[in-house]
């Protein structure tokens, strides 16, 4: 029997640096892993079996306690609340944001390739370099106008400034995918009868999950993890996750609780955790095929 | 009565006019095929008589009835496109419906019409499954069926053989043919492929550049060229233009060709009173492959078959026929031979030209002359 | 009822437009104005020209700041971009376990830079993280306290960051190497080269738009990178992790400088914008020939 000729396009190798090949990958398999080991090992330790013992080792002794401590009952600031009302705060926050950036994108991507217009270039161009100031240089007239419009300190207003640091990628995502989609079909659709958002609900969007998971993530990474926004613009009751896990860390009074807070950072990154385990894999595929590309 | 009517019509984008100043029309139930190179602006004429593109200045009827400002869907009219445009995420029931959809028409009414256009297309099996599941062949039925179950005033198909193979292309040729035969409805149908045009139309608009270069029947487009870019656009193997000058022998017209061994040689022509004028100047000599053959593969109905010798360069045996290169007045030109003509490259040939069949073109305007 | 139809695309666009409109660029104007103002705690209108600047280039934190984002820059980028080649070429030969190896390698872009630092903070740190390990273990002599060093704890921000964005630039390249035309290759083996030259004269200089693409985004998270300084060494040991982007939140909001914050907020957006849109220019260009 002869064996076929292979098809994929690795260049193949000898046993010997296949083997390498293997050990390489694994060390880093190691290295990517090893942070997120340490902080849940050292989440189910008592305090001074870290401060005794050794980063690396697992608990001796395992315990609930700093996730408790955690969630509901570590000092934050002034307040012993845990981690909880932050967690909440996120949720609150995000979940609108995400929404809006999501749909307007959607729509804005759809006028900006089936219903091209003078200047819509022009439109998209200011859309796209939006994606990538930093945003250090909004900080100062962010702080000004949302206090004018009654919003500063308030959800509202952070969701609002998200909303804005975030249009920009949506658009180019939804734009680039929709960019692909044959405009023959708009066409028929035309033809048929079909109004703008009628085209709109019944052509395009059954077809765009893929670029709806990749928005999804992408906005919903960005906003939880956001810090910048968070630490400016954020009242006493409406304090994001991030920055209520480092103010957590970094508090300066009493004893440093490791444990606590590497539980607080392990349920910070849950939700997004969450969501990259579940569909990181379209995430990866999308965004090859869509944002890098341009 | 004219089921479409193009009168003056123009079209630019921006600074780039690309339909520039085109007049139409097309009787009740006519067959009408724009075609033309990539880029003619057939294309646009199409999507500007859908309403999918907006013209500039002239004037489109549907029916008698301008339709200036009118919606795509009110313009009874039906589309079937190139890449067929069904939407990927409905079944081919709901393809064929979703126009009745849009417009509120009941269900058992639509599962009628859905009947009826799929028992007439055979695709009453593929109802329920989406197109990524079909061929290209029952893609291309699906859209017709789509266009089909509109019951329009004018279909409109624009290139709708592209995309499939050249087995399915014929096929399907003769199915649209038929199809049009028994429904009767005016098409207007676009392409770039002159032997679809020919055996499809009952008249043809052929395009360049924006411009309308002939419009006739498709007797009148192959035979009667109006210029150079017509007579060698229509027919495969294209018509041999061969450069000639014109002289007068006694009462006759010739026209002298350089051959390949810097001798020239004379061929009669007929008496078209135009060319006196050319009489010592050089010409465009048209004459098509099959007009130009071996001595015993000559049209007998013809009344002016001029015999010539001729160097064969290359013979490429087609199965059917033979076809033979030679060269004529400096320039490859074919001829069109019997398939058992006993005639082999680097002889010299006696080739029959057929002169009742040869135009003539002005050199610099490329316009017939006539 | 059609000029409705006419005019509803430009007013679906109109909502989003007017966000950017505002929210970017008019504040991007706004700052600009008050980078040439003697504003301090709040926005003041005393025109000063280019003080601001002349102020901030003589700022000692601002020439650390600058020189970190630097070292940070070149190492960040460069280590990324070397170890994701390096990575996605090993994860290119048909290794057996990529599906599982592969999220390995990318889920750290999922975290926040606060998480990462956190993690980071206490694992370098020499009392309970890796030198206390090492010391456990018997190796008494081992010594890695670069996160309390002033002259190193840049270093420590570039492991860290390192660590959460390799995998993500390893993503990129992998998707890079499996679009290489398969045919080249074969050809390439035809012709006899061995493996090691088909990646160095072949399919490499073929990755050069996703070369481009890796260092625009990166050079862009390094140029933002604000929350991991700030979880990692808060700026510190001192004000040694001083990068641009804490620099222009600690003058505007806890020095009352605001004139000189935002002089060092136009400073960041010169930087970003010099990379980004010379890169944008060109990908839509092509795009457009496409």
């Amino acid at each position: 029997m002869t064996r076929s000729i292979s098809q994929d396009n690795a260049v193949s190798s000898s046993r010997m640096t296949r083997a390498l090949i293997y050990a390489v990958l694994l060390v880093f398999v190691f290295y990517y892993l090893l942070p997120l080991y340490v902080m849940v090992a050292n989440s189910f330790k008592p305090l001074d079996e870290i401060r005794g013992g050794d980063l690396m080792a697992l608990p001796k002794v395992w315990t609930l306690a700093p996730w408790a401590s955690a969630w509901s009952s570590a000092q934050i600031g002034v307040e012993p609340t845990g981690l909880k009302p932050y967690f909440i705060n996120s949720i609150l926050i995000v979940v609108p944001a995400v929404f809006l950036s999501t749909v307007f994108g959607a729509l804005n991507g759809y006028v900006l390739t089936k219903w091209r217009f003078k200047g819509d270039g022009i439109v998209f161009g200011m859309m796209l370099l939006s994606c990538f100031i930093p945003f250090q240089i909004v900080l100062i007239p962010a702080a000004k106008v949302l206090g004018f419009l009654g919003l500063a300190g308030t959800l509202k207003g952070l969701i609002l400034i998200h909303f804005s640091a975030g249009i920009g990628f949506s658009t180019l995502f939804f734009r680039n995918y929709y960019a692909a989609f044959p405009t023959e079909l708009i066409k028929a659709a035309q033809i048929d009868g079909a109004s703008f958002f009628q085209i709109f609900r019944r052509i395009l969007l059954p077809s765009s999950a893929p670029i709806i998971v990749v928005t999804v993530i992408w906005q919903f990474t960005n906003q939880w993890n956001d810090f910048l926004f968070g630490a400016s613009f954020s009242g006493f009751g409406t304090t994001p996750m991030t920055v209520a896990l480092n103010n957590l860390v970094n508090s300066s009074t009493g004893v440093k609780e490791y444990n606590v807070h590497f539980a607080g950072a392990i349920l910070a990154a849950l939700p997004t955790l969450l969501v990259y385990i579940v569909a990181g894999k379209y995430f990866v595929r999308g965004l090859m095929a869509g944002a890098v590309k341009g | 009565m004219a089921s479409l009517k193009i009168k003056n019509l123009h079209k630019s984008y921006s600074s780039v006019e690309v339909l520039k100043g085109i007049d139409l029309e097309i009787e009740d139930g006519g067959f009408l095929v724009l075609v033309g190179p990539s880029g003619c602006g057939k294309s646009t004429l199409l999507n500007t008589i859908a309403g999918l593109e907006e013209i500039t200045s002239g004037e489109i009827q549907i029916g008698g009835k301008s339709v200036e400002g009118l919606h795509p869907s009110k313009r009874d009219i039906a589309m079937v496109f190139q890449s067929y445009a069904l939407y990927p995420n409905m079944t081919v029931a709901q393809n064929i419906s979703f126009g009745m959809d849009i417009r509120g028409i009941d269900k058992a009414e639509q599962k009628k019409a859905i009947d009826n256009v799929s028992s007439i297309l055979q695709i009453g099996e593929l109802l329920d499954r989406k197109p990524s599941q079909l061929s290209g062949g029952q893609r291309q039925r699906v859209a017709m069926g789509r266009a089909l179950v509109r019951d329009p005033q004018v279909f409109l198909f624009d290139e709708p053989l592209s995309n499939l193979d050249a087995k399915l292309r014929v096929d399907m040729r003769t199915e649209i043919k038929r199809l049009h035969a028994r429904m009767g409805t005016t098409i207007v149908y676009v392409t770039h492929d002159q032997i679809e045009a020919l055996t499809l139309a009952t008249k043809i608009a052929v395009l360049k550049d924006g411009y309308l270069q002939q419009f006739g029947t498709p007797d009148e487009v192959y035979n009667d060229p109006k210029n150079v870019f017509v007579a060698t656009f229509m027919g495969s193997p294209s018509m041999n233009l061969i450069e000639a000058v014109v002289a007068k022998k006694g009462e006759n017209l010739v026209i002298q060709i350089a051959s390949n061994d810097n001798n020239r040689f004379e061929l009669p022509i007929k008496n078209i009173a135009a060319l006196e004028d050319y009489v010592g100047k050089s010409v465009l000599f048209g004459i098509r492959p099959e007009a130009l053959t071996d001595r015993e593969g000559a049209d007998r109905t013809s009344d002016q078959i001029a015999h010539q010798d001729c160097m064969i360069e290359v013979v490429e045996p087609a199965g059917s026929d033979t076809f033979a290169v030679i060269n004529l007045g400096g320039k490859e030109a074919i001829a069109r031979l019997r398939a058992d003509a006993k005639i082999t490259a680097g002889e010299q040939a006696s080739l029959a030209f057929n002169m009742s069949k040869a135009v003539f073109f002005d050199p610099a305007s490329t316009l017939r002359i006539r | 009822m059609n000029r409705l139809q006419q005019w509803l695309p430009r007013l679906v666009l109109a909502p989003s437009f007017f966000v950017i409109l505002v929210f970017v660029y008019a504040f991007i104007l706004y700052t600009g104005y008050l980078s040439f103002t003697d504003s301090r705690m709040l926005p003041s209108y005393g025109w000063v020209g280019f003080e601001n600047y002349t102020k901030l280039f003589a700022l000692r934190h601002w020439n650390t700041a600058l020189v970190n984002l630097a070292i940070f820059g070149v190492l960040y980028i460069g280590i990324c971009s070397v170890l994701g080649l390096f990575l996605a070429i090993l994860l290119d030969q048909k290794i057996r376990g990529e599906g599982f190896i592969r999220p390995i390698y990318l889920y750290p872009m999922a975290l926040s830079f606060i998480v990462t630092g956190t993690a980071w903070k206490w694992f370098l740190d020499p009392g309970i993280g890796i030198e206390n390990t090492f010391h456990n273990l018997g190796w008494t002599s081992f010594h890695f306290d670069w996160i309390k060093d002033r002259n190193y704890a840049i270093y420590t921000v570039v492991i860290a960051a390192v660590w959460q964005s390799s995998g993500f630039v390893m993503a990129m390249f992998l998707a890079g190497l499996r679009g290489v035309d398969n045919e080249i290759i074969k050809a390439a083996q035809i012709d006899g080269a061995s493996p090691a030259r088909i990646y160095r004269k072949i399919i490499i200089p073929m990755m050069r738009p996703v070369f481009l693409s890796a260092f625009v985004v990166l050079a862009h998270l390094a140029i933002k990178a604000y929350d991991l300084v700030i979880a990692l060494t808060g700026g510190g040991p001192g004000r040694a992790t001083e990068v641009p982007a804490t620099f222009m939140y600690s003058y505007t909001f806890t020095r009352n400088q605001m004139g000189v914050g935002a002089s060092s907020a136009i400073i960041m957006m010169i930087m970003v914008f010099s990379i980004i849109i010379p890169y944008l220019y060109s990908e839509l260009k092509s795009g457009d020939n496409r």
